[in-house]
């Protein structure tokens, strides 16, 4: 990995688990992010992202395994690990009862900042976050977007060198998340920045690398663009056929390296099948996804079978989650770069 | 004691920024007031009173019913401690801040404990209107407040320790109440068991004894030992309980 000549990784985790009960919310994940690196920490709902990040920022201890936050054990050295850290949890808990100003200022005291620096640390947080409007208003009468950018105002007030950040876009208007990810790469260059995000595209917006975690186990990592194409190299083909199943299944068999994924009667000979098409041949030529549907329609046609829709589906996020999970042998952790 | 102060600091701010401060004062400057004037009214009545039975220690030491507001009191101080924390999830900045878990509940308490002092401050005027009528034991008068600080101590710790356990506010001040109380009656077991053990520890958690003693310039350092360990050990509990939700 790069950077690890600088000094420590900015994050290093080695085999953490997190299990509540019997169930492994984290489990045996490891993984790095260098400093200076902006990495995004992507999954569905219930993957595992604000457990992995709690325990990094020292809110949660782990069942087993080791966290370094900028070479400091979170369990062992939790103070050096949390000064640190800045760390926005996922539903920004403030003080509804303080002014913006007034917080930030508890919040830079309480990081240790010394008395001579606060009031410039605090400003600086406020122009960052864009929150200098709003420095005089009572926390609870702000907007959730505001109340986003306190979190993330106090995340940056001590200047650590590293920002967690646990969905930091969520619950924003699309010009509040535009903003945002502008903000998070303009903090790119100073820190090193860990956000989770349930969103392919924020990821897109202001990460250099990603990590993928479903059900609590890493199951992808790489550049965002490589992910994101990756997605659209395992399309599907959605097809409403009016027409005998004996008549066009032999048809969809016939697809190279193709996968009826499900079949659905619509109304009496009308089916809906989706397919899942290859990206690659036996040989591991790409295939011709446009070519293949032509062949397809002609063979239907000739069989007599009626289409009333044929499209190319790019999956949801949900199908990439699946497909990473389902395929492990991509989840090397060494291998993003090499098969872009 | 990693945060101490600013914590200090951010919790009296909210209970003086909340109207539940200024609420229990109220309510206790009006308790005060009336017990007051019962007992002036009472001595008032006396031709001349008697060298061990002043005013201030009727004040500090007469009647045991007098406590018992503090069974209510404390407790409303207190319920929002950690409780209200957990609730809205400040907690996760404040214990993923550089701080100890234990500034962060001596700072609470301590906040807890001069909100509780702040509410007695109005009683240093009966003092004043006292010494119109007569001379006043000084001595006995800072003796009698260090009690009162002591109880409130233990109190407001147990009101503390409900807090750290409970997820609810309301869960937190009906749970301390009620532990409170069952010191209270306990400490009244005194007056009700025969000599041993029992009534040993009776009179040692008993508020009456104490305030009776303390109201007579009486300093037992056993007894602060016992009052020291009973605000200790809650505070105590309140840290390991704080600790235990990291690995929950
Ligand atoms: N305190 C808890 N007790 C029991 N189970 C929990 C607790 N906190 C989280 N979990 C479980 O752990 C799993 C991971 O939760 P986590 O909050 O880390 O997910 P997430 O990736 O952040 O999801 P989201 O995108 O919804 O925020 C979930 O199955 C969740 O139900
Ligand atoms: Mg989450």
């Amino acid at each position: 990995m790069s950077g690890g000549r600088t000094g420590p990784a900015a994050i290093s985790v080695d085999r953490l688990t997190k299990r509540y009960g019997v169930h492994a919310a984290v489990d045996g994940i490891s993984f790095e992010v260098a400093r200076g690196e902006v990495v995004g920490f992507l999954g569905p709902n219930g993957a595992g992202k604000s457990t992995t990040l709690r325990i990094l920022a020292g809110f949660l201890g782990a069942t087993s395994g080791r966290c370094f936050v900028d070479g400091h054990d979170v369990a062992e050295d939790p103070y050096a690990a949390r000064r640190a850290t800045g760390y926005m949890p996922e539903a920004v808990p403030l003080y509804g009862e303080m002014r913006v100003r007034e917080y930030l200022r508890f919040r830079a005291e309480l990081k240790g900042v010394a008395r001579g620096k606060r009031v410039e640390h605090v400003g600086r947080a406020m122009e960052l976050a864009r929150v200098v409007e709003v420095a005089d208003t009572l926390i609870e009468h702000l907007s959730k977007g505001f109340k986003q950018r306190v979190g993330l105002a106090d995340a940056l007030v001590a200047r650590p060198p590293l920002l967690i950040l646990d969905e930091p876009t969520a619950g924003m208007d699309p010009n509040q998340i535009r903003e945002v990810r502008a903000l998070i790469k303009e903090l790119g260059e100073e820190h090193t920045v860990f956000l989770s995000t349930h969103i392919l595209s924020e990821v897109e917006a202001s990460c250099s690398r990603v990590l993928v975690i479903a059900k609590g186990r890493l199951v992808g990592e790489g550049a965002p663009g490589e992910l994101a194409s990756r997605v659209r190299r395992a399309p599907h083909l959605v097809a409403i056929l009016n027409g005998a199943r004996k008549a066009w299944k032999p048809i969809v068999d016939a697809l190279p390296r193709a996968r009826l994924l499900a079949e659905k009667v619509l109304d009496g000979d009308i089916d809906r099948l989706e397919i899942e098409l290859a990206e690659h041949d036996e040989e591991g030529a790409p295939l011709d996804h446009g070519q293949l549907v032509e062949t397809f329609a002609e063979e239907l046609v000739n069989a007599q079978v009626g289409i009333r829709e044929l499209s190319i589906a790019s999956p949801s996020l949900e199908e990439l989650f699946a497909s990473l999970t389902q395929e492990p042998a991509q989840a090397k952790p060494r291998e993003h770069g090499g098969d872009a | 004691m990693r945060g101490f102060w600013p914590v200090f600091k951010r919790e009296l701010f909210a209970y003086f920024v909340t109207p539940l401060a200024y609420v229990l004062i109220l309510a206790f400057v009006l308790w005060q007031g009336l017990h007051f004037y019962l007992l002036v009214r009472s001595f008032a009545g006396q031709a001349e009173a008697s060298i061990d039975q002043g005013p201030v220690q009727a004040f500090f030491g007469s009647d045991v019913f007098y406590y018992m507001s503090l069974i209510l009191i404390c407790p409303a101080i207190t319920m929002r401690l950690f409780a209200e924390e957990r609730r809205s999830g400040t907690i996760e900045p404040l214990l993923t801040a550089p701080v100890s878990t234990s500034a962060v509940v001596l700072a609470k308490f301590g906040a807890a404990l001069v909100v509780y002092a702040a509410m007695w401050a109005p009683t240093l005027l009966y003092l004043v209107i006292m010494r119109r009528g007569g001379e006043i034991d000084w001595r006995v008068a800072s003796v009698s407040y260090l009690g009162v600080l002591g109880i409130g101590a233990q109190y407001l710790a147990i009101g503390a320790m409900m807090s750290a356990i409970s997820r609810s506010q309301i869960v937190a001040f009906v749970l301390s109440s009620i532990l409170i109380l069952g010191f209270f009656l306990l400490g009244l077991g005194e007056f009700v068991l025969d000599e041993g053990i029992g009534r040993q520890v009776c009179s040692y958690v008993s508020v009456w004894s104490q305030m009776g003693e303390l109201s007579h310039g009486v300093v037992d350092s056993r007894r602060l030992v016992f009052d020291g360990t009973l605000v200790a050990l809650p505070l105590f509990v309140t840290v390991r309980t704080i600790d235990s939700w990291r690995w929950g």
